[in-house]
């Protein structure tokens, strides 16, 4: 048996330091098999609950499949309504409700029409959109972003302006869910926003907003020359993105005065628009700017030259066959050869160093 | 020196041995704290993203997916299958076969119907000269890959290849037998894509043990839990350097090391300060705290991001002999690269980096096993002296090892809060035996290789890579 006396004895007449020692061994061995037992239980639960989460989905994919083969001319029939009030029992667990609405947002990712519009009635008429409602006015940042997206999957118009009011949330996450919403439902009408956003776009975004915009039927873009214009960079950015892909060849004008903007990036992204619709009057500007323009946006602008040059352009492009940079370099050489291809072959007689002749080689034989 | 001056040096001795043990302990303490905030706000910001627009997007940026490979004939057809399978648009595969002495390339010719292409290379990076050039694919199905037969000059410079071919925005540098998962482009691209603050010159992401999972045809199938010891306490070490201390380092942009098995980076960043360092085993370290070193002394707002997903699988030493081998390596890295920047070590002008990621890798990861070698020693001392008070010691060492216990016993839970991989039952049971086990099994190997990679990085500086035999991962 242990003798306790004995042991009290020896841990009182411990240093302090030692005492300290024996007391943390203490609590790091409760702690330790706290934690074993808990991670026990953890994995059981886990394992459970990914069980029952399965039976729960394909229960409730059942259900919602029946709701929706079930749908006669009224608004909604008897069989439906059981389902409907079985549902509604059911989403007053918050675990359960979470698996109906990944069902809800699974079926709705691959169905589409009146089949669609029914699992919006089913969301409204289950009480869903309320518990979407509340999590609008949560403090946590990621409820309202949960409670955005649920009102988004599900179409619902009639709450924008809760919505909008956190168009400039400072939580980036939320802005994006609030931009994707606005989107999703109000097409182009619904980039308003960008009028009065305060803070960036990140590109993450503004290539899921353009992925949505591209999914609709009415491609009808409203004017971008104010976003061209916007104070906030992103927003400049993302227009010259609509720019080309909505083909807005009116706006040219804007984008000529884009090339003289303080931002690098606006400048080289504007370049790169004015070469997809191969605007010529752009080549002065650049031509006056080049030399005060980052190594980006000369070779932007020799890929540029690539499909707008013009035997007065010569001089400019001989002038940069000995650029710096191998890229600008490459390019001026490639249109040389297309423009005048004798005095690409005196070049290459004269070139000394072996990159150069590495690119003459290269060019000659492709 | 009289008995009472030996008492107080030895006095001062222990209380220096306690500091260093004490503020360990709180640093790892500090740092599981931090990591546990981050995974939270990781795993909810996350929750709400939509990864299919970006996937299928064309207007997402580029990406080159580089792969050194030297003598991988074994497995090299399969892996490049399975770099190829990835669901993002918008990429390419550059393999670069590093004078490999095998048939690599003769395979990967014959079962993707390589041909020869001219290609004009942009040498931004110097590096070994070509060999039997650059090879494209005849099968459209394959037009995402790029081969490249150079000669051998190490992984660096195989990297660096890659960098000069690469036509895209970033590039993603892995090995080449590393399995990635489908989605894993696009997971690491969003760090970069989605600040507005700042800018992310790398993402590095978690890399996981692979050994006995299920693979077939290049797609992880199945996530088992390997047999041997040895490979267990592997994995329960990638759990706490990985969620635990990677995570804490990113959640306070201190992250100084990017696995060279998977890291994306923005390429004109790597090129800029002269792509990966040839002369340094630890390369995929070096080229972190260079670009980070860079961006300080430019004082751009910077961020290196670090993705928790278990998205890239790899194989792990199952023997004591290679496993010592690439730990040797690691730290011979690890001992050049603090070398070479060691001007950013307790330098305020390099903020962060210089005031506190930098002095923990020297104090934590430099320096541990050197003092916990001394300690050794000096505990042998004390025995021979007869001066051990044993019951003390027993105290302390008890505690050392609960502490340790406990510590991976955290890492285990945050696995199964986060991610929970190892599903199956009874695996818990083993991750936990293991856990007791570890600092008797794995530990001591790896300070033994710590040691030696001291030693060989002092007297033995020939020595370059280890030998790592593969067995493959596909069964």
């Amino acid at each position: 048996m242990i003798d306790f006396q004995h042991l009290l004895t020896y841990l009182e007449q411990l240093p302090l330091l030692v005492k300290v020692v024996w007391i943390l061994i203490g609590f790091l061995i409760i702690f330790i098999i706290l934690l074993i037992f808990y991670l026990k239980y953890l994995r059981g639960y886990l394992r459970k609950k990914e069980t029952i989460s399965k039976k729960l989905f394909t229960e409730y994919e059942a259900n919602l499949i029946n709701f929706l083969y079930s749908q006669t001319e009224e608004e909604i029939n008897e069989e439906q309504q059981i389902i409907v009030d079985k549902m509604k029992t059911c989403i007053t667990n918050k675990f359960k409700r979470k698996i109906f609405i990944s069902v809800m947002s699974k079926l709705k990712n691959d169905i589409s029409g009146e089949m669609a519009d029914s699992i919006n009635n089913l969301y409204i008429k289950t009480n869903l959109i309320n518990h979407s409602i509340t999590k609008l006015k949560s403090n946590k940042w990621y409820v309202i972003t949960a409670g955005i997206k649920e009102l988004n999957l599900f179409e619902i118009t009639n709450v924008f302006e809760q919505v909008k009011k956190h168009e400039n949330h400072p939580k980036q996450e939320v802005r994006n869910e609030v931009q994707l919403y606005f989107v999703s439902l109000f097409h182009f009408k619904g980039l308003d926003f960008l009028n009065t956003l305060k803070s960036p776009i990140s590109e993450w975004n503004q290539i899921q907003l353009l992925e949505i915009l591209q999914k609709f039927d009415d491609q009808e873009i409203s004017d971008i020359t104010p976003w061209l214009k916007s104070s906030n960079e992103s927003v400049v950015l993302f227009s010259l993105k609509l720019a080309k892909i909505y083909n807005q060849f009116q706006i040219i004008d804007t984008l000529l005065e884009l090339l003289n903007h303080q931002s690098k990036i606006i400048r080289l992204k504007t370049i790169e628009v004015l070469n997809y619709f191969q605007v010529n009057e752009a080549k002065k500007i650049l031509k006056n700017n080049f030399k005060n323009s980052s190594e980006d946006e000369q070779i932007a602008f020799f890929q540029m030259l690539e499909n707008t040059v013009e035997i007065t352009d010569e001089e400019f492009i001989v002038h940069n066959t000995k650029h710096v940079n191998f890229q600008v370099r490459v390019l001026a050489l490639k249109i040389l050869k297309r423009l005048n291809n004798k005095k690409l072959l005196d070049l290459k007689n004269k070139a000394t160093n072996d990159e150069d002749k590495l690119i003459f080689n290269y060019l000659e034989n492709n | 020196m009289d008995s009472n001056t030996v008492r107080i040096i030895l006095l001062i001795i222990h209380y220096l041995f306690f500091i260093y043990a004490f503020s360990v302990v709180v640093s790892y303490i500090l740092l599981a704290i931090i990591s546990a905030i981050e995974s939270f706000h990781y795993m909810k910001k996350n929750s709400f993203v939509n990864y299919n627009e970006i996937l299928s997007s064309n207007i997402s940026p580029s990406i080159s997916i580089i792969a050194p490979a030297y003598n991988e004939s074994l497995n090299i057809v399969e892996n490049v299958r399975s770099l190829l399978s990835n669901h993002y648009v918008n990429y390419d595969v550059i393999v670069v076969n590093d004078g490999s002495k095998d048939d690599s390339l003769e395979k990967l010719i014959e079962a993707y119907d390589l041909v020869k292409i001219d290609y004009l290379i942009n040498p931004q990076i110097k590096t070994q000269p070509l060999r039997n050039g650059i090879f494209k694919s005849t099968n459209p199905a394959f037009e995402k890959l790029i081969v490249i037969d150079k000669e051998n000059g190490g992984k660096a410079d195989a990297l660096n290849f890659g960098l000069n071919i690469s036509n895209n925005q970033y590039v993603v540098c892995i090995d080449v037998d590393c399995l990635l998962l489908e989605d894993s482009l696009q997971k690491m691209i969003k760090p970069f894509l989605e600040v507005t603050d700042s800018k992310v010159i790398a993402s590095g992401g978690v890399i996981r043990i692979a050994n006995s999972c299920t693979i077939k045809e290049g797609k992880l199938l199945d996530v088992n839990l390997p047999k041997k010891f040895i490979e267990i306490s592997q994995i329960l070490e990638y759990l706490r350097s990985f969620l635990l201390g990677r995570m804490a380092w990113s959640r306070l942009n201190g992250l100084l090391v990017i696995s060279g098995a998977f890291g994306m980076f923005e390429k004109k960043s790597a090129i800029a300060v002269g792509g990966y360092d040839t002369s340094t085993v630890g390369e995929d370290m070096e080229i972190i705290v260079r670009m980070r070193r860079h961006m300080e002394e430019q004082k751009v707002n910077y961020k290196v991001a670090y993705i928790p997903d278990p998205l890239c699988w790899t194989e792990a030493p199952d023997n004591y002999k290679i496993l010592i081998s690439q730990r040797n390596r690691w730290t011979r890295g690890t001992i050049e690269v603090l070398k070479k920047h060691r001007k950013i070590g307790f330098n305020p002008k390099y903020n962060l980096l210089g005031m506190l990621s930098y002095p923990y890798w020297f104090f934590y990861e430099r320096l541990a096993p050197i003092i916990e070698v001394v300690g050794i020693i000096y505990f042998i001392i004390l025995i021979t002296l007869k001066n051990v008070r044993w019951d003390y010691a027993f105290a302390f060492f008890i505690l050392a090892y609960l502490f340790s216990v406990f510590f991976t016993i955290v890492a285990i839970l945050s696995e199964e809060l986060t991610y929970h991989q190892y599903k199956k039952k009874k695996t818990g049971f083993k991750l936990i035996v293991a856990t007791f086990l570890e600092p008797f099994i794995l530990h001591p190997a790896i300070l033994y290789a710590a040691i030696k990679g001291n030693i060989d990085y002092y007297f033995n500086k020939k020595l370059k890579w280890g030998e790592m035999k593969r067995k493959g991962l596909s069964n």
